[in-house]
């Protein structure tokens, strides 16, 4: 193209700039809308149409990429123009950056396996129930009639093929199809319990760090108690001191008394023996002789006595 | 004689327990027992001895002057007060203490900021079923397959399957 040629020569910075800006956000999107279609394993089966907006957004982009070209052309003049142009027109794309809406859950309807609902919802109007039937019996007869598709060994071979593969899949699809979702229920159920226990763990992380602050706050009363100890202890060895003065001093005073004591008791007691001997050492046999006859009268007297109260 | 009426702060042990980990219990207990045997000891000791009663001993003891001396001298002595060595280190433990705690609580405040975050990151995913591979790759990072690696299918070794 001539004004490719052109823009080359003048504007090769602005326009490879534009070129790499669509085309990385073109194969971001594709990337995007492929995977999705990955996962859906059971709209193979059924054959469903695989939507075509990825088939769209080259043609899109081209063509975006061509105005473009064409609004920096016209410019014509500096490079600071052609730029504003290109920048401007891209950050109006009806491209958004927002996540896309899920995906249906079913493909779209068919009937006979092939033939989608819309044919006979688009004929039912005109034609009625057995319209689209009518067509296609139409079609095929004409195409055999007119030999546009020629009866070979291929048609016996493709029928019975297909006879085999529609048997084969109205037998086994519903059970292949359940083995097939519970394969991936298993893995969504493992990713979900993954998720479960990292919040449910989370979550207790979070509760066990707020506890451990909480304990923290205590530590103030260890050390209470610990000064609480030593002041007890203090008291209690200075008290112990008191008592021990006190005790002392009084033991030895009550010693004095003791002392006092035991003297006195050993003087009486030397005096009384000392008196005593020399009392019995200075009797003398003839006062002993007398005091026995003195007692041997008091005792006669006192006999006399008793007997006449006695008799009385 | 001056007796020291220190004012000790009243530890309310069942808060006190309440906070201690698990893990500390034994060393709890143990300062639970040593603290109430002081308190123990403490009590059983009355604050002042007995007075001592000097006229009874005046008339009782004959030596002279023996028990005025006594007197003059018992009055006239002062007990030093037990000399405390202990509270300044426990003092110096406590600001340590209180650092190292400052320092636990701060870090902890980080680790549950960042738990935080990956809770929200969790909340806030989409669920499973509408999620792509990329969707799935940008939120369990983990999950990537390593095409560099092992540029083949499964780009995975055989024994991960």
């Amino acid at each position: 193209m001539l004004s490719v040629g052109q823009l080359k020569t003048h504007h090769s910075f602005s326009v490879e700039f534009v070129i790499s800006r669509c085309f990385a956000g073109f194969s971001r999107e594709t990337s995007l809308r492929l995977c999705r279609r990955a996962r859906r394993g059971r709209n193979k089966k059924q054959g469903a149409r695989r939507s075509n907006n990825s088939a769209s957004q080259p043609s899109v982009m081209l063509s975006r990429l061509i105005v473009v070209s064409v609004n920096s052309l016209k410019g014509c003049g500096p490079i600071g123009a052609g730029l504003v142009h290109a920048s401007r027109s891209l950050h109006t794309s009806p491209q958004s950056l927002a996540p896309l809406p899920p995906l249906p859950e079913k493909g779209g309807k068919v009937r006979h396996g092939i033939f989608p609902e819309e044919l006979f919802q688009l004929l039912y109007p005109k034609t009625g129930v057995t319209g689209p039937y009518m067509l296609g019996t139409g079609l095929i007869l004409y195409m055999l009639s007119k030999e546009i598709y020629v009866i070979n060994h291929e048609t016996f071979a493709a029928a019975s093929i297909g006879t085999a593969i529609i048997y084969g899949v109205k037998k086994f699809g519903p059970t292949v199809a359940n083995l097939a979702d519970k394969i991936n229920e298993e893995k969504v159920a493992k990713a979900q319990e993954v998720k479960d226990v990292a919040i449910s763990s989370l979550t207790q992380a979070i509760d066990d760090e707020k506890k451990e602050q909480w304990r923290v706050e205590g530590r103030s009363m260890l050390f209470d108690a610990k000064r609480n100890n030593v002041a007890m202890l203090l008291e209690t060895n200075y008290r112990e001191r008191l008592h021990m003065v006190t005790n002392e001093v009084k033991r030895r005073l009550d010693y004095q008394i003791a002392l006092q004591n035991l003297h006195h008791r050993l003087e009486q007691e030397h005096m009384i023996n000392w008196v005593e001997k020399n009392v019995i050492s200075s009797i003398t046999p003839q006062q002993e002789k007398e005091s026995i006859a003195k007692c041997i009268t008091d005792l006669k007297v006192l006999a006399k006595a008793t007997q006449a109260r006695a008799a009385a | 004689m001056a007796s020291r009426r220190v004012a000790l702060k009243a530890v309310d042990w069942l808060a006190f327990a309440e906070r201690v980990p698990p893990n500390q219990r034994s060393m709890f207990n143990a300062l639970k027992t040593r603290s109430d045997a002081i308190s123990a000891k403490l009590a059983s000791l009355p604050e002042t001895p007995a007075a001592i009663d000097w006229s009874f001993y005046r008339s009782a003891v004959a030596k002279a002057g023996m028990v005025d001396e006594f007197e003059k001298k018992f009055k006239a002595l002062q007990i030093p007060e037990p000399v405390d060595t202990q509270t300044s280190a426990i003092n110096a433990q406590e600001a340590e203490a209180n650092k190292s705690a400052l320092a636990y609580v701060e870090a902890s405040k980080a680790r549950i900021a960042q738990y935080e975050e990956e809770l929200t990151k969790f909340k806030n995913m989409i669920p499973f079923d509408q999620m792509t591979m990329d969707d799935l790759n940008d939120a369990f990072p983990e999950t990537r397959l390593d095409k560099v690696k092992y540029p083949y299918w499964p780009h995975k070794p055989i024994a991960d399957l």
